[in-house]
């Protein structure tokens, strides 16, 4: 009868195991993100999403709302490294926001970097106005992505939970 | 040449913004496309309009891991925002009733980009919108000047959609275009303009937010989303967006943007936890922006599009107009007081300059001093011997713009010494009141003391060079200076000429007989029985006219054979098989009426000739009193032939000739007097009286037309003209 738990058992971890390897050997997981902006007036905010690393500096890009690549260079510090290690985000680029607007969006971030010292930063550029190069930086942490984040321009807040 | 506050805004305006009208103008034809390539696409599905949030929430859920937004664009296509059941990303057009992927939004394509951008900005970012707004409030000017333009022109809102004289090709499209395509380019120009002071924060669009108490939010009755009453009531062509609750916390909620309002919904209870409707600011931009764009109905952005085709067309003829009235700007080398000819001048557009230009050049050559001026300043002019005035009249007897004061000046301000005075009038028979202007200031001249009448009055009919050489000829001779103005300089070149070719023409019997021409245009060419055919029968500026009478799809003419007559004498000449090139004049005010319980047709002498036609024509069985006139049986005789069938067919119900010459020697009019209880009763019951031949006949049956319109019906015969029952076409 034992034998027939500690099978079943092994039957069981040898079905769920290689999904959970999967997952881990892929080792990313996505996360929705809800970008919910102030009612500020004006034209749509660009936005940039990155990942820092714990040093400061840019790592990779997460995810870029606002399609005209022309106002890139607003984005002033992410586009500097943007255009000195360029990289295909056609397929993270989405819609810019306007004032009073919300935009849920899904990030893909390695797990690796969890609980690391890393950190999402959003970046926002408005045509003819101010640019807030720290909008908001969410810390990587398993607290800092529970939680709603309050930005200090023209986002009211960030939340991220996974999927 | 003063010209009206009005008309001095209207171009100004327009020169300070014709650039940038035309860049967005151009761009704007462009864009009023965008909308009309997206509506055919096959995203929209059928019956949408009956579509609640009921319906299509639950599905979508079961469909998809997770959905953060559903949103319904201008073309009522459907975007999804989520992930689906495999955890990709989806961003896609889909059907609300079954969940299916229709295609991918595709963004703007990056020229559609570039025209809006240059439309919105001229990608000068702030600076650029700010000229832009400028220019839709100054077309919005620009429309409103020229309605009132419009409205002086016609005199009075009644006459606003009445015909307008052609003048030019310029001028005439620049007007009839303008008073159809106004409605649109008001709303392209307000919208244009609203949005401008939207976007600068002139006008001020407030956000909306909500303000939750989350303390109280409840999960509890939870109840399934096909029962939201709030998802059951609302449609989905109501719908901007639809939120999803970020999480299933109770205080994340659904958020519905709808096109009026903003509601909150509990996702647990389907409670709607607040609603607040959009400020009317909002409401106005969002209706500006489907005004300006076209993006919700593909027709109006059809007709965007052909507004702004117009604006174009406006700016060419616009300063077409412009440039022909400097063209004939006053050039004086002496001045009033010290000159012995003083030419004065009433115009509404200028175009009697040209006479009065070609006169003055004349006087100075011959060594005499001459003043060019217009009547609005006339004075005293204490070296004057000769006071030359030309002038038009406007709208419905009115002086032009630049001679309404001449009347009050002239009482006013009397000469010192006897000047002789001559007037001649500048109109068109196509207005009942011909030069009737120039009538009234020949009156108040012959009534002043230190004036002397040189000569009669005359007046130029369609800025004929052969009436004004007339005028020319006998004040030449009277003054005793001898001008000579060669008409060719005055006539405009024929233009747009058809070739015809001869069919038939009938021989002349007797002496003073006419005849009948039948001639077939080449190609395609629409005309009616009424219209003018202008030959040229010496192949010069000289033009003859005939009013044309359509029989058989044919031109037929009906012309007197005149002694050295050179229209009649041309068209005589010409033998079956013959071409020769003329033009067909359209005369709509002279055609047979659309809608009339008779028609009452009077004519003398070749007069008959559209009548001839209109009759042919009436297979409608309208009923047809011809009432014509001619000297003896001989020259009815031409004509004869065709009535009797006409009778027969119900195309003519009664004829009534008179002869001048024989029998009983009775004129048209005696044949008026006899049924005038009938012709009262005509024109009281919606009839038509047509009048055609010459004018000395015309004037004996209006004065006829006058008495038995006061006696019968107590109305003056001015009512029934002004009701088009009364039209006339005589030379």
């Amino acid at each position: 009868m034992r034998n027939f738990y500690k099978i079943c058992f092994s039957l069981l971890l040898v079905l769920c195991l290689p999904r959970i390897s999967n997952a881990q050997t892929a080792g990313t997981t996505k996360y929705k993100c809800l970008v919910q902006m102030t009612n500020y007036l004006g034209e749509g905010a660009y936005i940039a999403v990155s990942l820092i690393n714990p040093k400061g500096a840019y790592e990779k890009t997460l995810y870029v709302m606002g399609s005209d690549k022309k106002w890139y260079k607003d984005i002033k510090e992410w586009h500097k490294f943007y255009s000195k290690k360029p990289s295909n985000i056609s397929a993270i680029t989405g819609a810019s926001i306007t004032g009073g607007d919300r935009s849920v969006t899904v990030l893909e971030i390695e797990n690796s970097k969890l609980n690391a010292g890393y950190s999402i930063r959003f970046e926002a550029a408005v045509e003819d106005k101010e640019y807030h190069v720290k909008d908001i930086e969410v810390p990587l942490s398993t607290e800092g992505l529970s939680g709603k984040t309050e930005g200090k321009g023209y986002i009211r807040y960030v939340r991220l939970s996974s999927i | 040449m003063t010209i009206s506050i009005w008309r001095y805004s209207h171009l100004v305006l327009a020169i300070s913004s014709f650039l940038l009208l035309t860049l967005a103008s151009v761009s704007g034809i462009i864009l009023s496309f965008d909308p009309v390539l997206q509506k055919t696409q096959p995203y929209r599905v059928a019956n949408f309009d009956q579509i609640s949030l009921a319906e299509t929430l639950p599905v979508l859920k079961k469909e998809y891991l997770e959905i953060s937004e559903l949103s319904v664009d201008a073309n009522q296509f459907v975007t999804l925002k989520g992930t689906d059941m495999d955890g990709k990303n989806v961003s896609a057009y889909i059907d609300p009733l079954t969940a299916k992927v229709l295609g991918k939004p595709e963004k703007k394509t990056a020229f559609f980009q570039w025209v809006t951008t240059l439309h919105r900005s001229l990608f000068l970012h702030e600076t650029g919108r700010f000229f832009i707004g400028i220019t839709a409030f100054l077309l919005f000017l620009i429309a409103t000047s020229g309605t009132v333009l419009i409205l002086q022109r016609q005199r009075g809102i009644k006459h606003f959609f009445k015909k307008i004289v052609k003048e030019s090709f310029a001028q005439y499209y620049h007007v009839v275009l303008g008073r159809l395509l106004l409605i649109p380019i008001l709303i392209i120009s307000c919208s244009g303009t609203y949005l401008s002071l939207v976007r600068f924060n002139v006008i001020h669009e407030k956000k909306i937010s909500h303000k939750i108490d989350f303390d109280s939010l409840k999960e509890a009755p939870e109840v399934k989303l096909t029962d939201f009453s709030i998802f059951k009531k609302t449609k989905l062509s109501d719908v901007q967006s639809v939120e999803f609750p970020f999480s299933e916390d109770v205080e994340d909620y659904f958020l519905l943007k709808l096109k009026d309002r903003e509601i909150v919904v509990n996702q647990f209870t389907g409670e709607v936890i607040d609603e607040i409707p959009y400020p009317l600011t909002t409401m106005m931009a969002t209706l500006s922006l489907d005004l300006h764009t076209g993006r919700t109905n593909i027709l109006w952005a059809l007709v965007l599009a052909l507004a702004s085709a117009n604006i174009l067309f406006f700016i060419y003829s616009g300063f077409a107009i412009t440039l022909n009235r400097r063209k004939n700007r006053i050039k004086n080398k002496f001045k009033s007081d010290k000159s012995q000819y003083i030419i004065l001048i009433g115009s509404e557009n200028g175009s009697t300059f040209k006479y009065a230009n070609a006169l003055h050049e004349q006087i100075l050559k011959s060594g005499a001093t001459s003043y060019v001026g217009e009547l609005n300043t006339y004075t005293v002019y204490p070296k004057a011997e000769h006071i030359i005035i030309l002038t038009a009249t406007y709208g419905l007897g009115n002086p032009p713009t630049n001679a309404g004061k001449f009347l009050a000046l002239l009482e006013k301000k009397p000469q010192l010494q006897p000047v002789n005075f001559s007037v001649l009038g500048f109109g068109s028979h196509a207005y009942p009141d011909f030069c009737k202007f120039a009538y009234e200031v020949n009156n108040h001249l012959s009534l002043q003391k230190w004036a002397v009448p040189l000569t009669e009055i005359h007046t130029v009919n369609d800025k004929s060079p052969d009436d004004f050489k007339l005028w020319l000829d006998v004040w030449s001779q009277k003054s005793g200076l001898p001008i000579n103005i060669a008409p060719e300089l005055l006539a405009s070149k024929p233009k747009r000429l058809k070739q015809l070719s001869v069919i038939s023409k009938t021989e002349i019997s007797h002496e003073d007989g006419a005849f009948l021409i039948r001639l077939k245009p080449a190609g395609r060419t629409t005309f009616t029985s009424g219209d003018l055919l202008a030959i040229y029968p010496a192949n010069d500026y000289r033009e003859r006219q005939y009013s044309i009478g359509r029989v058989a799809q044919d031109v037929q003419l009906s012309v007197k054979l005149h002694n050295n007559g050179l229209g009649s004498g041309f068209l005589y000449n010409l033998q079956p098989g013959d071409t020769i090139k003329a033009r067909i004049i359209g005369n709509s005010h002279f055609h047979f009426p659309k809608k009339a319980s008779a028609v009452i047709m009077i004519s003398n002498g070749t007069g008959i000739a559209p009548f001839l036609g209109m009759i042919a024509q009436n297979t409608r069985n309208v009923p047809c009193h011809l009432y014509c006139g001619f000297r003896g049986a001989s020259s009815f005789e031409l004509y004869q032939k065709g009535m009797d069938s006409h009778i027969a067919q119900q195309r003519l119900t009664k004829l009534n000739v008179a002869y001048s010459r024989e029998q009983e020697k009775q004129y048209v009019k005696d044949l008026l007097h006899r049924d005038g209880f009938f012709i009262a009763k005509t024109l009281k019951e919606n009839g038509v009286i047509m009048i055609c031949g010459s004018l000395a006949m015309q004037q004996n049956v209006t004065e006829f037309l006058e008495t038995i319109c006061q006696s019968e019906n107590d109305k003056s015969l001015s009512f029934y003209q002004s009701h088009n029952q009364v039209l006339m076409d005589c030379y």
